[in-house]
């Protein structure tokens, strides 16, 4: 555990921020705010950059993608 | 394009300094009655709703701003008490923000006193079950007793009895992992002032082999935080052969325990 909150950040997972940054604890207000929907939206995003770390581990490793 | 749009950072109820290594983040404190609020003003290329809800497609671009939002708020947070705000609320004017402060001044003053003084701390329980599976027999009697039967049995019996425990370690771990993760809640729980509990992500989100059996935040007064973190790492070492990875990370901001209520005539 760090105890400075900043170098605490860098090594803190994508994750991790993202469940306390769009925590549905925190203040819903603001002209313009991330919705329900937009979160879904960010987290796909999540989804989708891990698959293409494992493909690109894959392809590194020499697995074909479609003998996933 | 000037930049003429609110980013709303944090909400203090002291003066908020900017510390020398930010200051090229463009922060700015604006006093609006009792209150204190951190913002930048950003650019409608950027953070225009259009513009703001296409970049949020773009991974690295809510990386970048999401790591940003949490390094600001938690570099105030060492020197002063703060409520965080929702990553990218925004403000289209500085009227809008100043009649949000009104609304919510009362809430917000009930706000800061229900969290002065304490931290948010996140804890969140992974199960790997191959660890657990391979030592059942120890953590469950149901497996052990017919593990006991299996080998007393002949061959034929002993081949139906092996079926039937497949499926009953699969209840079983089902069954371990629901205890472990309300056990380890409620040691957490027992130095709180308050808990939330947040949604489990499954292995597609964390890139982990293991499973998500808990993810909880916790309001702990800073009195309490040694206990805390003690029994953090007494039950990590004491449960790691047994195929739970306990993480604590904190602290942060109090993202999870602000409710803010708008006054009843408001609006």
């Amino acid at each position: 555990m760090h105890d400075n909150v900043v170098d605490r950040c860098k090594d803190i997972t994508i994750l991790e921020v993202l469940d306390r940054v769009l925590n549905k604890g925190v203040i819903l207000t603001g002209d313009i705010v991330i919705s329900v929907a937009d979160v879904d939206l960010v987290y796909l995003g999540v989804k989708l950059m891990l698959s293409s770390v494992e493909t690109m581990e894959q392809l590194k490793s020499g697995k074909s993608i479609a003998g996933k | 394009m000037e930049n003429e749009l609110i980013y709303v950072y944090c909400i203090s109820d002291s003066p908020l300094g900017i510390a020398r290594n930010v200051k090229s983040k463009d922060l700015k404190s604006l006093k609006f009655d009792d209150f204190y609020v951190m913002v930048k003003y950003v650019s409608e290329n950027e953070f225009s709703e259009n513009n703001f809800k296409r970049n949020l497609s773009d991974i690295q671009w809510v990386e970048t701003n999401a790591r940003e939002h949490i390094s600001v708020i938690g570099m105030i947070m060492e020197y002063t008490t703060v409520i965080p705000f929702k990553f990218g609320t925004i403000f289209n004017t500085k009227a809008g923000l100043q009649k949000f402060i009104t609304d919510y001044s009362v809430s917000l003053t009930e706000n800061f006193h229900h969290i002065r003084g304490k931290e948010e701390w996140a804890v969140k329980v992974y199960c790997d079950r191959k660890a657990l599976c391979d030592q059942i027999d120890k953590l469950s009697e149901k497996a052990a007793d017919l593990e006991k039967q299996i080998m007393e049995s002949s061959p034929g019996k002993a081949f139906l009895l092996g079926r039937k425990k497949i499926d009953l370690i699969d209840n079983e771990m089902d069954r371990i992992c629901k205890d472990f993760g309300q056990k380890y809640f409620d040691e957490f729980k027992s130095l709180s002032e308050s808990t939330s509990l947040n949604n489990l992500f499954p292995k597609e989100y964390t890139g982990r082999e293991d499973i998500m059996i808990l993810n909880a935040t916790f309001l702990v007064s800073k009195d309490k935080v040694p206990d805390f973190k003690w029994t953090f790492d007494s039950l990590r070492k004491k449960d790691e052969n047994s195929g739970f990875i306990i993480e604590a990370t904190g602290p942060w901001p109090p993202f999870s325990f602000i409710s803010i209520k708008e006054k009843p005539d408001a609006r």
